[in-house]
């Protein structure tokens, strides 16, 4: 029981220390309803473990709130307890927000005397200890609603995007909704609980460091924790200064630090680090800072001199900051909101290039002809959303490293697919492997929709190796040439001109289009400059300007299809056409089995060829298609493989004459 | 209405104030016996100038002191002199002072009317001095050394603000004797050589805004603000920031920006001491709080037990959580109920069990609403800290001297820490240690 005295002032403020912490609750009922709505109910559980283990933490380690004051004590439980679960991503093991509590409050809050007392933020400091002590559990990110492949958002050329704002993207469940965050933290400023200068200082050095290190401002202040930290967490009173002008600089080094360990560090947790260390040096900046007194004279001398003073102390980093950016070699952020790639540990070198090859970011080591080893990500549907791979190959394909990025099945069973034991079997598996359930790998009992997931993935992600880097004739090459494509866009026709040398695009022209200037111009300048970068009409759109991004890649498919003069020719090798008329079906191997056709006879003769099905590269399996039937019933003979398609071609001669060899439906 | 305030930290806490502004003030008939302190104000303790057993006039001087800083002490019933000892103050000090039988008779001791006309600022000086005027709002500074500014003066403003809630007196006073406070201000100006007068009133006071105003319609000197109600809007410096918009240095007294500040009822005794000749003998209690029976603002006579005045409002009925003399934020909790009415007494509180908040010591979250509300611009969770443990040097480099005692740091407190307790302390701890140098 606490001592109370009759003193002056005898009535107070009905501002009492629970109702602050009640009305940081309140303040955090938007951000908990946006993860719940985007994680779904995980996002609850993980909530809802961390705000128990908190409160019951705190209870029984003080034991008096029991009876004294209730179990809530003073709410500030609930409330780290709350914020420990909204930074955590929804995907984490069950355990993870209890051991989390129970650090944040017996550990970074009691063990240093309780609320007031405690020098770091408890959540923040929880989540770091979790961090770098479960590492491997922390960095599972999911994309909600299963709108993103692999939640990599500052790797996409993005700005301002709508997602960002509701929150619908991968992250941390309290994290991702800008819009619930401002909800809260203008009920917090509203109520008098937060000053303006610690967002403010925050959000704004963030977005100015930003630009002046040429990341995306949109993006990091919208994405990655950021902005939920400048509002709930460096707002925390305790571990934050009590002077105007201390809370305004601790905002300042919040934001500068977040951006400085994101650009300069491979670490995924700028936000957390920058907050830890500007609570370290918070006494010092209360000490510093101490508001000029009413009536105190400021003279004209002494302001000069300070705003002189400051003004040379921002020159001189700003002169260090260059150094240090000029001489540091370029690093590139393998750390992408939070999707942690184990880039460099696992190629073994931080020498690697990024190439995209049809949707999929492939890292590889060495020559694009002859990788050493290669990287990539790959996903496929487990029982309640994707799995996302990360899988290492050696320079034959050989699977040397597996992880599995983010899952959304059960915690339970679901989950014991990132089990070594399981993934391990994958170690050693090369493109020629089965890689079946059951035959070469063993599935978990209880989770076989997981375990098949996870096979099919790797799976769908080796052929997309093997098609990336080891098939050199299923490699894109086209036949030198110049083509014309035309095809109807968003404000009528769209031609384009492709010219093809050594195989491969070396240009492209928009030759007339009539989409609307301004909105289209970007997608009209960078689409042909990126489908000759990446020699294939698979590339990414352009924000805003989808339609015309499209027309464009659809008109250079279809210049590359119509005219590809001096690739047919008769080879004068006769098919032998059976004379009774009907429909011959037939299979044969192209680039893949399975390719299946129709061949149709009237009179002896070859009318019609339709190929029902084929596991080949469509583009190209398809234009040769395309260019090879015509001729075919032209010549009622074999021609000439289609240079850029010779498996499919050779497939679908084998198919036809396999159809000649069976009797007509 | 177009309002003033100060700019720097401040709240908006309770008033309060309706249970007695709407009612007129009473005038308590003298008691038996008076209990007269030789001291009521800031400055040396007077020497009794009349001995047990002699009869003595209402007005009559009791007591004076030789020292430049007093004020003179008079008797405020007609009657015998029974006894000259040491009584206990409201605040727990022990003075010397002259318990006075009263006769009944309310004879008055040679009283001289004059008129502001016919006197030099040296007379004014001397008629308020002789009539033992201290200032009435709470601090009991002695009236006629405000009136000898050591620089050039041009405004006197006039502090009507009352922020303290469940006080009224100055209130009523305002509504009541609103020529006499009009006059007063006229004679301040004319001591302190001041060619304009300014009446700062808060707006949850319209009434006294639109009588002062109406008073002063065809005297182009004086000016009636209308301030936004804030608390600590009644403290001296924050006044002449919001009424006249200039920031009295720190350390430095309203003379150093042109100015001097005087409470109403100070205006009001001026211009009674001037025009009736009648010393400070009486002055406006605010007796309010839950539990009065009957909350009223009582003229009562200087030296009354304040048992006495407590019964002519309806007396103790239920034991009250908390008796106060002045306000809740900043007065003094005391449980001598025999102590005297004195010169600087603005009110009695009793007040409820439910009406007060008792100070915890709850663990500071360092939430700094403490520093955002100060109003001097320091930095109370601090200075408690300091105070607490007496670190003078630290409390310096805080700037304690600076505080103004307002008690607004206590009363923004989540924690409900005794701030304004430990900073007091501060102030004493350094106050002893620059004695002892």
């Amino acid at each position: 029981m606490e001592t109370q005295y009759v003193k002056s002032p005898l009535i107070r403020t009905n501002v009492t220390i629970s109702r602050i912490m009640w009305d940081v609750v309140i303040a955090l009922v938007p951000t908990l309803i946006a993860g719940i709505v985007f994680f779904g109910i995980p996002a609850l559980w993980v909530v809802f473990l961390s705000t128990v283990t908190a409160v019951l933490c705190e209870a029984l380690i003080l034991r008096y709130p029991l009876y004294n004051k209730g179990i809530f004590g003073d709410g500030s439980s609930i409330v780290t307890g709350l914020i420990l679960g909204l930074i955590l991503p929804p995907t984490v093991s069950w355990w993870m927000p209890i051991v989390g509590s129970i650090f944040a409050i017996a550990l970074v809050k009691l063990a240093f005397g309780g609320l007031g007392y405690n020098i770091f933020n408890p959540a923040i400091a929880a989540r770091t200890i979790l961090l770098l002590g479960f590492t491997a559990h922390m960095v599972i990110y999911t994309a909600p609603f299963d709108v993103v492949t692999t939640a990599t958002p500052l790797l996409r050329p993005l700005s301002f995007d709508w997602s960002f704002i509701w929150g619908n993207y991968g992250g941390s469940i309290g994290e991702t909704s800008v819009i619930a965050i401002l909800l809260g933290g203008i009920y917090l400023l509203y109520r008098g609980h937060i000053d303006w200068r610690i967002p403010t200082g925050y959000v704004g050095t963030a977005f100015l460091f930003a630009v002046l290190w040429g990341i995306d401002p949109w993006a990091t202040i919208t994405t990655g924790g950021l902005l939920f930290a400048a509002v709930f967490m460096a707002t925390d009173m305790v571990t934050s200064p009590v002077t105007p002008m201390g809370r305004l600089i601790f905002g300042i080094g919040c934001g500068f630090l977040t951006i400085f360990l994101r650009q300069f560090t491979a670490f995924p947790e700028g936000v957390s680090f920058a907050v830890l260390v500007m609570n370290a040096i918070v006494p010092i900046l209360d000490k510093m800072t101490l508001p000029i007194k009413f009536g105190a004279e400021v003279s004209l001398e002494r302001r000069t001199r300070t705003t002189i003073t400051v003004a040379v102390i921002i020159l001189l980093s700003w002169g260090a900051l260059a150094l240090v950016s000029n001489f540091t070699p370029e690093y590139r952020p393998v750390v992408a909101e939070g999707v942690y790639l184990p880039l460099e540990e696992t190629l073994q070198t931080a020498d690697y290039e990024k190439v995209d090859y049809k949707g999929t970011t492939f890292y590889y080591v060495g020559e694009l002809d002859k990788p050493e080893r290669v990287a990539f990500t790959s996903d496929s549907r487990g029982y309640h959303g994707p799995i996302h791979f990360y899988v290492v190959v050696d320079a034959e394909g050989v699977i040397e490293h597996i992880q599995i990025l983010s899952h959304r099945d059960d915690p339970g069973l679901g989950s014991l697919v990132t089990r070594e034991s399981f993934l391990g079997q994958f170690i050693g598996k090369s493109p020629e492997d089965e890689i079946s359930l059951g035959v070469d790998v063993q599935g978990i009992t209880g989770a076989t929709i997981s375990s098949n997931a996870v096979i099919r993935g790797v799976r769908e992600g080796l052929e997309n190796y093997v098609s990336a880097f080891l098939t050199e004739e299923e490699k894109t090459t086209f036949a030198d040439g110049t083509y014309i494509g035309e095809v109807s866009s968003f404000g009528g026709n769209l031609q384009v001109e492709v010219v093809v040398s050594g195989g491969k695009i070396s240009q492209v022209k928009v030759l007339k289009h009539n989409d609307t200037p301004g909105i289209a111009d970007q997608a009209l300048e960078l689409i042909p400059k990126s489908i000759v970068a990446n020699n294939s009409t698979d590339v990414d759109t352009i924000t805003y300007a989808t339609v015309t991004s499209k027309a464009i890649m659809k008109a250079v498919e279809k210049a590359l299809a119509t005219d590809a003069n001096d690739v047919i020719e008769v080879t004068g090798a006769p098919l032998e056409v059976p004379t009774v008329d009907g429909i011959y079906q037939g299979t044969g191997t192209g680039y893949k089995e399975g390719l299946e056709v129709e061949v149709t006879v009237e009179g002896g003769k070859i009318v019609d060829i339709t190929v029902v099905s084929h596991n080949d590269t469509p583009l190209m399996a398809n234009v040769a298609f395309k260019q090879l039937i015509p001729a075919i019933i032209e010549t009622q003979g074999l021609v000439d493989a289609y240079t850029s398609a010779t498996a499919s071609s050779e497939g679908l001669f084998a198919a036809i004459e396999d159809a000649f060899t069976k009797e007509a439906k | 209405m177009l309002t003033r305030t100060f700019t720097r930290g401040g709240a908006s806490i309770p008033h309060r104030k309706s249970a007695t502004e709407n009612k007129p003030i009473v005038s308590m008939p003298a008691p038996e016996e008076v209990v007269i302190p030789l001291q009521q104000h800031i400055g040396a303790i007077c020497e009794p100038i009349v001995k047990v057993g002699d009869q003595v006039k209402i007005g009559q001087k009791i007591g004076e002191s030789k020292q430049y800083i007093s004020a003179p002490i008079h008797a405020s019933v007609s009657g015998q002199v029974t006894a000259i000892k040491d009584i206990q103050l409201v605040d727990g000090r022990q003075v010397p002072g002259v318990v006075i039988t009263n006769d009944g008779q309310d004879d008055f001791y040679n009283r001289e009317n004059n008129h502001i006309n016919k006197l030099s600022a040296e007379q004014i000086r001397e008629v308020v001095k002789e009539a033992g005027i201290v200032g009435m709002g709470g601090a009991g500074f002695p009236a006629y050394v405000k009136l000898t500014p050591p620089k050039p003066i041009d405004t006197v403003l006039i502090n009507g603000a009352e922020c303290e809630p469940y006080l009224t007196c100055d209130h009523r006073l305002m509504l009541e004797f609103g020529p006499e406070l009009i006059d007063g201000l006229k004679t301040i100006m004319q001591a302190v050589g001041a060619s304009k007068g300014v009446i700062g009133v808060e707006v949850n006071k319209p009434d006294a805004i639109a009588l002062l105003r109406k008073l002063t319609k065809e005297e182009p000197e004086i000016e009636i603000v209308s301030l936004k109600v804030r608390y600590p809007q009644g403290a001296e410096k924050q006044l002449i920031m919001a009424a006249l918009n200039r920031q009295v240095p720190s350390g430095c007294l309203p003379a150093e920006v042109g100015c001097v500040v005087n409470n109403v009822h100070t205006a009001i005794a001026i211009s009674q001491a001037i025009n009736e000749g009648t010393p400070s003998y009486q002055r406006v209690v605010t007796v309010a709080g839950r539990h009065v029976p009957d909350p009223r603002n009582v003229l009562v006579r200087i030296g009354t037990p304040i048992s006495k005045l407590i019964d002519f409002c309806g007396g103790i009925i239920q034991q009250p959580a908390a008796i106060v003399a002045g306000g809740p934020m900043t007065g003094t909790i005391f449980s001598n109920l025999e102590a005297p009415v004195v010169k600087n007494l603005s009110g009695v509180l009793l007040l409820g069990q439910e009406e007060i908040n008792l100070s915890m010591n709850n663990p500071c979250i360092r939430c700094a609403k403490c520093v955002d509300a100060c109003p001097m611009g320091l930095v109370p969770n601090m200075l408690a800290l300091s105070g607490e443990h007496s670190k003078v040097e630290e409390l310096k480099r805080l700037s304690v001297m600076d505080c103004i005692e307002c008690g607004l740091c206590s009363y923004v407190c989540p924690a409900y820490r005794d701030l304004y307790g430990e900073i007091k302390k501060g102030k004493n701890a350094v106050n002893s240690k620059e004695a002892a140098v």
